[in-house]
Protein backbone atom coordinates (compact mmCIF):
# COMPACT_ATOMS: atom_id res chain seq x y z
CA UNK A 1 0.00 0.00 0.00
CA UNK A 2 2.99 2.54 0.96
CA UNK A 3 4.92 1.83 -2.36
CA UNK A 4 1.74 2.20 -4.41
CA UNK A 5 1.41 5.53 -2.26
CA UNK A 6 4.51 6.43 -3.35
CA UNK A 7 4.49 5.96 -6.76
CA UNK A 8 0.93 8.04 -7.14
CA UNK A 9 3.08 10.62 -5.57
CA UNK A 10 5.49 10.36 -7.90
CA UNK A 11 3.20 10.00 -10.94
CA UNK A 12 1.52 13.07 -9.59
CA UNK A 13 4.91 15.17 -9.12
CA UNK A 14 5.98 14.01 -12.84
CA UNK A 15 2.60 15.46 -14.33
CA UNK A 16 2.39 18.30 -12.07
CA UNK A 17 4.34 20.98 -14.76
CA UNK A 18 1.53 19.95 -17.36
CA UNK A 19 -1.60 20.11 -14.66
CA UNK A 20 -0.72 23.50 -13.78
CA UNK A 21 0.27 24.47 -17.58
CA UNK A 22 -3.82 23.62 -18.16
CA UNK A 23 -4.60 24.47 -14.83
CA UNK A 24 -3.50 28.08 -15.12
CA UNK A 25 -4.65 28.06 -18.70
CA UNK A 26 -8.03 27.40 -17.55
CA UNK A 27 -8.15 29.37 -14.80
CA UNK A 28 -7.10 32.75 -16.37
CA UNK A 29 -4.11 32.70 -14.01
CA UNK A 30 -1.56 32.83 -16.76
CA UNK A 31 -0.94 36.87 -15.71
CA UNK A 32 -0.81 36.60 -11.73
CA UNK A 33 -1.73 40.76 -11.40
CA UNK A 34 -1.55 42.14 -7.99
CA UNK A 35 -1.70 45.73 -6.91
CA UNK A 36 1.69 47.28 -8.21
CA UNK A 37 3.03 44.55 -10.39
CA UNK A 38 2.13 41.19 -12.13
CA UNK A 39 4.37 38.12 -13.15
CA UNK A 40 3.69 35.87 -16.27
CA UNK A 41 3.83 32.97 -14.59
CA UNK A 42 3.46 31.01 -17.65
CA UNK A 43 6.78 31.95 -19.01
CA UNK A 44 8.78 30.90 -15.94
CA UNK A 45 6.42 27.81 -16.22
CA UNK A 46 7.50 27.18 -19.79
CA UNK A 47 11.05 28.21 -19.54
CA UNK A 48 12.00 26.12 -16.85
CA UNK A 49 10.58 22.76 -17.70
CA UNK A 50 11.83 23.05 -21.77
CA UNK A 51 14.91 23.84 -20.32
CA UNK A 52 15.42 21.18 -17.15
CA UNK A 53 12.79 18.53 -18.13
CA UNK A 54 11.87 18.63 -21.58
CA UNK A 55 9.83 15.68 -21.33
CA UNK A 56 7.52 16.87 -19.06
CA UNK A 57 6.04 19.80 -21.23
CA UNK A 58 5.34 18.40 -24.36
CA UNK A 59 5.58 21.16 -27.50
CA UNK A 60 2.16 19.88 -28.48
CA UNK A 61 0.76 20.60 -24.62
CA UNK A 62 2.08 24.01 -24.32
CA UNK A 63 0.73 25.33 -28.25
CA UNK A 64 -2.84 24.00 -26.78
CA UNK A 65 -2.14 25.68 -23.45
CA UNK A 66 -1.61 29.12 -25.63
CA UNK A 67 -4.92 28.57 -27.63
CA UNK A 68 -6.77 27.67 -24.21
CA UNK A 69 -5.32 31.32 -22.79
CA UNK A 70 -5.93 33.27 -26.20
CA UNK A 71 -10.02 32.00 -25.76
CA UNK A 72 -10.20 32.83 -22.34
CA UNK A 73 -8.26 36.31 -22.03
CA UNK A 74 -10.36 37.31 -25.44
CA UNK A 75 -6.99 37.31 -27.45
CA UNK A 76 -6.83 36.58 -31.32
CA UNK A 77 -6.59 32.57 -31.32
CA UNK A 78 -2.59 31.51 -32.01
CA UNK A 79 -0.90 34.72 -29.95
CA UNK A 80 -0.16 33.72 -26.23
CA UNK A 81 0.54 30.16 -28.85
CA UNK A 82 2.86 31.87 -30.21
CA UNK A 83 5.08 33.68 -27.47
CA UNK A 84 5.21 30.41 -25.39
CA UNK A 85 6.45 28.44 -28.58
CA UNK A 86 9.10 31.51 -28.84
CA UNK A 87 9.92 31.31 -25.35
CA UNK A 88 10.31 26.96 -25.44
CA UNK A 89 12.58 27.62 -28.67
CA UNK A 90 14.84 29.80 -26.26
CA UNK A 91 14.43 27.45 -23.47
CA UNK A 92 15.22 24.34 -26.02
CA UNK A 93 18.61 26.38 -27.84
CA UNK A 94 19.82 27.53 -24.38
CA UNK A 95 19.49 23.57 -23.05
CA UNK A 96 21.73 22.34 -26.49
CA UNK A 97 24.52 24.75 -25.84
CA UNK A 98 24.96 25.01 -21.81
CA UNK A 99 27.02 22.31 -20.03
CA UNK A 100 26.49 23.44 -16.34
CA UNK A 101 22.65 23.36 -14.50
CA UNK A 102 22.91 27.00 -12.30
CA UNK A 103 20.17 29.61 -11.44
CA UNK A 104 22.23 32.40 -12.39
CA UNK A 105 22.92 30.37 -16.66
CA UNK A 106 19.21 29.93 -16.30
CA UNK A 107 18.12 33.50 -14.81
CA UNK A 108 20.39 35.48 -17.39
CA UNK A 109 19.38 33.36 -20.57
CA UNK A 110 15.54 33.72 -19.49
CA UNK A 111 16.27 38.01 -19.83
CA UNK A 112 16.14 37.19 -24.24
CA UNK A 113 13.37 34.55 -23.44
CA UNK A 114 11.00 36.96 -22.15
CA UNK A 115 11.92 40.34 -24.57
CA UNK A 116 11.66 37.99 -27.47
CA UNK A 117 8.24 36.10 -26.34
CA UNK A 118 6.97 39.66 -25.45
CA UNK A 119 8.41 41.08 -29.11
CA UNK A 120 6.20 38.89 -30.94
CA UNK A 121 3.57 38.87 -28.48
CA UNK A 122 3.61 42.69 -29.21
CA UNK A 123 3.81 42.53 -33.11
CA UNK A 124 1.18 39.91 -33.39
CA UNK A 125 -1.19 41.85 -31.47
CA UNK A 126 -0.84 45.32 -33.45
CA UNK A 127 -1.62 43.49 -36.68
CA UNK A 128 -4.72 41.67 -35.61
CA UNK A 129 -5.52 45.66 -34.45
CA UNK A 130 -5.45 45.30 -30.36
CA UNK A 131 -4.41 47.95 -28.19
CA UNK A 132 -2.40 46.60 -25.32
CA UNK A 133 -1.03 49.07 -22.86
CA UNK A 134 3.02 48.95 -23.47
CA UNK A 135 3.90 50.33 -19.52
CA UNK A 136 2.14 47.12 -18.15
CA UNK A 137 3.49 44.66 -20.63
CA UNK A 138 7.57 46.12 -19.64
CA UNK A 139 6.19 46.01 -16.02
CA UNK A 140 5.10 42.87 -16.13
CA UNK A 141 8.49 41.63 -17.91
CA UNK A 142 10.24 43.01 -15.05
CA UNK A 143 8.97 41.38 -12.66
CA UNK A 144 8.21 38.23 -14.21
CA UNK A 145 12.29 38.43 -14.70
CA UNK A 146 12.98 39.23 -10.71
CA UNK A 147 10.13 36.89 -9.97
CA UNK A 148 11.68 34.10 -11.35
CA UNK A 149 14.31 32.40 -9.00
CA UNK A 150 11.61 32.08 -6.61
CA UNK A 151 9.93 29.61 -8.97
CA UNK A 152 13.01 28.43 -10.05
CA UNK A 153 13.51 27.02 -6.56
CA UNK A 154 9.99 25.27 -6.28
CA UNK A 155 10.20 23.64 -9.73
CA UNK A 156 13.93 22.45 -9.07
CA UNK A 157 12.43 20.80 -5.51
CA UNK A 158 9.49 19.26 -7.46
CA UNK A 159 12.34 18.35 -10.09
CA UNK A 160 14.73 16.71 -7.38
CA UNK A 161 11.56 14.82 -5.84
CA UNK A 162 10.91 13.33 -8.58
CA UNK A 163 14.38 12.09 -10.01
CA UNK A 164 15.43 11.14 -6.55
CA UNK B 1 35.16 31.92 -36.52
CA UNK B 2 33.46 29.56 -38.96
CA UNK B 3 33.36 26.56 -36.24
CA UNK B 4 31.43 28.66 -33.96
CA UNK B 5 29.21 29.89 -36.54
CA UNK B 6 28.27 25.72 -37.31
CA UNK B 7 28.05 25.07 -33.93
CA UNK B 8 25.65 27.77 -33.60
CA UNK B 9 23.60 26.95 -36.64
CA UNK B 10 23.69 23.23 -35.26
CA UNK B 11 22.21 24.42 -32.16
CA UNK B 12 19.50 25.86 -33.35
CA UNK B 13 18.51 23.50 -35.88
CA UNK B 14 18.64 20.93 -32.27
CA UNK B 15 16.53 23.08 -30.93
CA UNK B 16 13.50 23.98 -33.20
CA UNK B 17 13.97 20.70 -36.04
CA UNK B 18 14.45 18.04 -33.87
CA UNK B 19 11.60 16.80 -31.96
CA UNK B 20 13.26 16.27 -28.30
CA UNK B 21 12.26 13.09 -26.27
CA UNK B 22 8.91 12.29 -26.06
CA UNK B 23 7.96 15.35 -28.21
CA UNK B 24 5.40 14.65 -30.66
CA UNK B 25 6.06 18.07 -32.61
CA UNK B 26 8.72 20.35 -33.96
CA UNK B 27 8.69 23.55 -33.23
CA UNK B 28 9.08 24.87 -36.60
CA UNK B 29 5.83 23.45 -36.91
CA UNK B 30 3.89 24.92 -34.25
CA UNK B 31 5.34 27.94 -34.59
CA UNK B 32 4.22 28.09 -38.39
CA UNK B 33 1.17 26.92 -36.77
CA UNK B 34 0.30 29.75 -34.42
CA UNK B 35 1.32 31.97 -37.03
CA UNK B 36 -1.36 30.20 -39.48
CA UNK B 37 -3.90 30.91 -36.57
CA UNK B 38 -3.47 34.63 -36.14
CA UNK B 39 -3.59 34.86 -40.05
CA UNK B 40 -7.16 32.71 -39.81
CA UNK B 41 -8.51 34.69 -37.17
CA UNK B 42 -8.68 37.94 -39.35
CA UNK B 43 -10.61 36.09 -42.05
CA UNK B 44 -14.70 35.92 -41.57
CA UNK B 45 -15.86 33.25 -43.17
CA UNK B 46 -18.70 31.35 -42.19
CA UNK B 47 -17.44 27.08 -41.46
CA UNK B 48 -14.34 28.80 -39.82
CA UNK B 49 -16.95 31.27 -37.81
CA UNK B 50 -18.34 27.78 -37.14
CA UNK B 51 -15.80 26.38 -35.54
CA UNK B 52 -14.15 28.73 -33.88
CA UNK B 53 -17.51 29.05 -32.23
CA UNK B 54 -17.44 25.46 -31.19
CA UNK B 55 -13.80 25.42 -29.75
CA UNK B 56 -14.35 28.59 -27.92
CA UNK B 57 -17.81 27.51 -26.39
CA UNK B 58 -15.98 24.33 -25.71
CA UNK B 59 -12.94 26.10 -23.87
CA UNK B 60 -15.36 28.64 -21.23
CA UNK B 61 -17.46 25.23 -20.16
CA UNK B 62 -13.67 23.66 -19.31
CA UNK B 63 -12.93 27.06 -17.72
CA UNK B 64 -16.00 27.73 -15.56
CA UNK B 65 -15.39 24.07 -14.37
CA UNK B 66 -11.60 24.65 -13.42
CA UNK B 67 -12.30 28.25 -12.12
CA UNK B 68 -15.18 26.88 -9.92
CA UNK B 69 -13.11 26.17 -6.85
CA UNK B 70 -11.76 29.65 -6.39
CA UNK B 71 -14.62 31.21 -7.37
CA UNK B 72 -16.35 29.45 -4.55
CA UNK B 73 -13.33 30.82 -2.58
CA UNK B 74 -13.77 34.36 -3.12
CA UNK B 75 -17.63 34.12 -2.83
CA UNK B 76 -16.63 32.97 0.84
CA UNK B 77 -14.50 35.62 1.61
CA UNK B 78 -16.90 37.97 0.02
CA UNK B 79 -19.39 36.72 2.56
CA UNK B 80 -17.49 37.21 5.50
CA UNK B 81 -16.69 40.62 4.67
CA UNK B 82 -20.59 41.50 3.85
CA UNK B 83 -21.34 39.91 6.92
CA UNK B 84 -18.87 41.91 9.13
CA UNK B 85 -20.03 45.34 7.17
CA UNK B 86 -23.65 44.45 7.90
CA UNK B 87 -24.16 46.82 10.24
CA UNK B 88 -22.55 50.00 8.98
CA UNK B 89 -24.08 49.09 5.03
CA UNK B 90 -27.88 48.67 6.86
CA UNK B 91 -27.26 52.57 8.32
CA UNK B 92 -26.13 53.62 5.06
CA UNK B 93 -28.60 52.01 2.98
CA UNK B 94 -32.05 53.36 5.32
CA UNK B 95 -29.94 57.10 4.86
CA UNK B 96 -30.23 56.68 0.93
CA UNK B 97 -33.77 55.00 1.35
CA UNK B 98 -34.50 58.18 2.89
CA UNK B 99 -33.48 60.22 0.12
CA UNK B 100 -34.91 58.25 -2.82
CA UNK B 101 -38.55 58.18 -1.41
CA UNK B 102 -38.24 61.89 -1.64
CA UNK B 103 -36.69 61.96 -4.82
CA UNK B 104 -39.79 59.10 -6.73
CA UNK B 105 -42.22 61.39 -7.35
CA UNK B 106 -39.85 63.98 -8.85
CA UNK B 107 -38.34 61.59 -11.27
CA UNK B 108 -41.35 60.20 -12.30
CA UNK B 109 -42.83 63.32 -13.30
CA UNK B 110 -39.63 64.02 -15.38
CA UNK B 111 -40.00 60.43 -16.86
CA UNK B 112 -43.00 60.85 -17.87
CA UNK B 113 -42.23 64.59 -19.81
CA UNK B 114 -39.38 62.77 -21.32
CA UNK B 115 -41.46 60.32 -22.80
CA UNK B 116 -43.80 62.95 -24.03
CA UNK B 117 -40.78 64.37 -25.53
CA UNK B 118 -39.65 61.56 -27.00
CA UNK B 119 -42.91 60.92 -29.01
CA UNK B 120 -43.03 64.00 -30.33
CA UNK B 121 -39.48 63.50 -32.28
CA UNK B 122 -40.52 60.03 -33.18
CA UNK B 123 -38.11 58.54 -31.07
CA UNK B 124 -38.08 55.09 -30.10
CA UNK B 125 -38.80 54.16 -26.61
CA UNK B 126 -36.49 51.09 -25.14
CA UNK B 127 -39.33 48.78 -23.54
CA UNK B 128 -37.73 45.98 -21.82
CA UNK B 129 -39.59 43.37 -23.67
CA UNK B 130 -36.54 44.42 -26.31
CA UNK B 131 -34.06 42.92 -23.60
CA UNK B 132 -32.48 39.46 -23.08
CA UNK B 133 -30.82 38.84 -19.41
CA UNK B 134 -27.78 36.57 -19.23
CA UNK B 135 -25.38 35.37 -16.58
CA UNK B 136 -21.59 36.19 -16.35
CA UNK B 137 -19.91 32.73 -16.33
CA UNK B 138 -16.11 33.72 -16.61
CA UNK B 139 -14.99 37.41 -15.63
CA UNK B 140 -11.02 36.88 -15.91
CA UNK B 141 -10.29 40.49 -16.70
CA UNK B 142 -7.27 39.68 -18.80
CA UNK B 143 -4.68 42.88 -17.71
CA UNK B 144 -4.96 43.58 -21.66
CA UNK B 145 -8.19 43.21 -22.56
CA UNK B 146 -10.92 44.46 -19.86
CA UNK B 147 -14.06 42.02 -20.74
CA UNK B 148 -16.34 38.90 -19.13
CA UNK B 149 -18.16 36.02 -20.81
CA UNK B 150 -21.91 36.23 -20.62
CA UNK B 151 -23.86 32.56 -21.35
CA UNK B 152 -26.29 33.72 -24.01
CA UNK B 153 -24.92 33.84 -27.63
CA UNK B 154 -26.59 33.31 -31.36
CA UNK B 155 -29.07 31.25 -29.48
CA UNK B 156 -30.50 34.22 -27.69
CA UNK B 157 -30.18 36.27 -31.37
CA UNK B 158 -27.55 38.22 -30.05
CA UNK B 159 -25.29 39.81 -32.34
CA UNK B 160 -21.75 42.02 -32.48
CA UNK B 161 -22.52 45.60 -31.08
CA UNK B 162 -25.55 44.98 -29.09
CA UNK B 163 -25.36 47.09 -25.59
CA UNK B 164 -24.87 45.10 -22.32
CA UNK B 165 -26.45 46.69 -19.80
CA UNK B 166 -26.13 46.81 -15.88
CA UNK B 167 -29.74 47.32 -14.61
CA UNK B 168 -30.67 50.15 -16.76
CA UNK B 169 -26.85 51.12 -16.56
CA UNK B 170 -24.52 51.08 -20.04
CA UNK B 171 -21.50 49.05 -19.42
CA UNK B 172 -20.22 47.81 -22.34
CA UNK B 173 -21.11 45.85 -25.51
CA UNK B 174 -21.05 42.64 -27.45
CA UNK B 175 -17.89 41.45 -29.46
CA UNK B 176 -17.74 38.25 -30.07
CA UNK B 177 -20.85 36.07 -30.37
CA UNK B 178 -20.38 31.99 -30.27
CA UNK B 179 -23.28 29.92 -30.37
CA UNK B 180 -23.52 29.44 -25.94
CA UNK B 181 -21.92 32.47 -25.20
CA UNK B 182 -20.21 35.81 -26.00
CA UNK B 183 -17.99 38.28 -24.88
CA UNK B 184 -18.50 41.55 -23.50
CA UNK B 185 -16.05 43.98 -24.12
CA UNK B 186 -16.13 46.63 -21.28
CA UNK B 187 -16.29 50.36 -21.09
CA UNK B 188 -13.09 50.69 -19.39
CA UNK B 189 -11.41 48.74 -22.49
CA UNK B 190 -8.26 50.27 -24.09
CA UNK B 191 -10.13 49.24 -27.32
CA UNK B 192 -13.48 50.29 -25.87
CA UNK B 193 -14.70 54.00 -27.96
CA UNK B 194 -18.65 54.80 -27.23
CA UNK B 195 -20.32 57.99 -28.66
CA UNK B 196 -21.92 59.95 -25.60
CA UNK B 197 -23.82 63.09 -24.95
CA UNK B 198 -23.29 64.95 -21.78
CA UNK B 199 -26.50 66.44 -20.29
CA UNK B 200 -27.23 69.13 -19.46
CA UNK B 201 -24.30 70.92 -21.79
CA UNK B 202 -25.97 68.64 -24.56
CA UNK B 203 -22.04 68.09 -25.87
CA UNK B 204 -21.22 65.42 -28.02
CA UNK B 205 -17.97 62.98 -27.50
CA UNK B 206 -16.12 59.99 -27.44
CA UNK B 207 -15.75 57.91 -24.05
CA UNK B 208 -12.76 56.35 -24.47
CA UNK B 209 -11.77 53.34 -21.96
CA UNK B 210 -8.11 53.10 -20.69
CA UNK B 211 -7.87 49.88 -18.96
CA UNK B 212 -7.26 49.95 -15.62
CA UNK B 213 -7.93 53.86 -15.01
CA UNK B 214 -11.43 55.54 -15.60
CA UNK B 215 -12.70 55.89 -18.70
CA UNK B 216 -12.29 59.60 -20.31
CA UNK B 217 -14.28 62.16 -22.41
CA UNK B 218 -12.44 62.29 -25.88
CA UNK B 219 -13.26 65.01 -28.87
CA UNK B 220 -15.24 67.35 -27.08
CA UNK B 221 -15.49 70.71 -28.30
CA UNK B 222 -12.72 73.49 -27.51
CA UNK B 223 -15.24 75.53 -25.40
CA UNK B 224 -17.19 72.95 -23.65
CA UNK B 225 -19.08 73.46 -20.59
CA UNK B 226 -18.55 70.38 -18.84
CA UNK B 227 -18.85 70.50 -15.30
CA UNK B 228 -17.96 68.20 -12.26
CA UNK B 229 -21.19 66.33 -12.14
CA UNK B 230 -22.36 66.12 -14.98
CA UNK B 231 -24.56 62.86 -16.19
CA UNK B 232 -22.92 61.28 -19.51
CA UNK B 233 -25.44 59.06 -21.51
CA UNK B 234 -25.69 56.60 -25.08
CA UNK B 235 -25.74 59.42 -28.16
CA UNK B 236 -27.18 57.17 -30.07
CA UNK B 237 -24.62 58.36 -32.97
CA UNK B 238 -24.39 56.41 -35.90
CA UNK B 239 -27.62 54.08 -34.89
CA UNK B 240 -24.53 51.92 -32.67
CA UNK B 241 -26.72 52.08 -29.66
CA UNK B 242 -30.15 53.44 -28.32
CA UNK B 243 -29.84 57.17 -27.20
CA UNK B 244 -29.86 58.27 -23.67
CA UNK B 245 -29.00 55.48 -21.69
CA UNK B 246 -26.97 56.16 -18.57
CA UNK B 247 -23.16 55.35 -18.14
CA UNK B 248 -21.90 57.96 -15.38
CA UNK B 249 -20.79 61.16 -13.93
CA UNK B 250 -18.22 63.29 -15.68
CA UNK B 251 -15.04 64.00 -12.89
CA UNK B 252 -12.79 66.25 -13.75
CA UNK B 253 -9.23 65.65 -12.85
CA UNK B 254 -6.45 68.36 -14.60
CA UNK B 255 -6.39 68.38 -17.99
CA UNK B 256 -8.93 65.10 -18.52
CA UNK B 257 -12.29 64.85 -18.05
CA UNK B 258 -12.77 60.96 -16.17
CA UNK B 259 -16.05 59.52 -16.01
CA UNK B 260 -16.73 57.77 -12.50
CA UNK B 261 -18.98 54.90 -14.14
CA UNK B 262 -22.58 53.86 -12.32
CA UNK B 263 -21.85 50.24 -12.08
CA UNK B 264 -18.92 48.45 -10.36
CA UNK B 265 -17.37 46.88 -13.40
CA UNK B 266 -16.17 43.95 -11.36
CA UNK B 267 -19.50 42.82 -9.39
CA UNK B 268 -21.45 42.35 -12.28
CA UNK B 269 -23.39 38.58 -12.20
CA UNK B 270 -26.49 39.47 -14.43
CA UNK B 271 -26.12 41.48 -17.85
CA UNK B 272 -29.14 43.15 -20.05
CA UNK B 273 -28.47 42.67 -23.18
CA UNK B 274 -30.17 44.89 -25.36
CA UNK B 275 -31.90 43.33 -28.58
CA UNK B 276 -34.35 46.54 -29.51
CA UNK B 277 -31.78 48.06 -32.07
CA UNK B 278 -31.23 45.09 -34.58
CA UNK B 279 -34.83 44.41 -34.56
CA UNK B 280 -35.66 48.38 -35.27
CA UNK B 281 -32.92 47.73 -38.47
CA UNK B 282 -34.88 44.64 -39.86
Amino acid sequence: MAILFKNFKLRLLEFLPLLLLFFISLNGNSIIDFNFFSINAHYILVYFWVLRQPRSLGYGFIFLSGIITDVVFGLPLGVTALSLLVVSSVAAYVRVVTVNISLINDWISFIPAILLANFFYFIALYFSNYSVEYLYLFVNSIFTFIFYPILWSIFSLILNITKS
Amino acid sequence: MDTSRDDVSIAIRSAFLKKGTQQKFSLLILILLSITFIFFESIQFKPLDYLRSAVKDTIYRGSVIVSYPSKSFAGLANFFHNYINLHSNYNELKKENNILKNNISKYSYIELENNQLRKLIDEQVMSPGNMVSARVIIDKQSPYLNSFIINSGSNKNLKNGMAALDGQNFIGRIVDVNFFSSRVLLVSDLNSKIPVIIEPSGHHAILTGHGKNLPSLEYLPENHKVKDGDIVFTSGKEGVFFPGTPIGKAKLEKEEINVSLFSNLSQITFVNISLGESDKRK
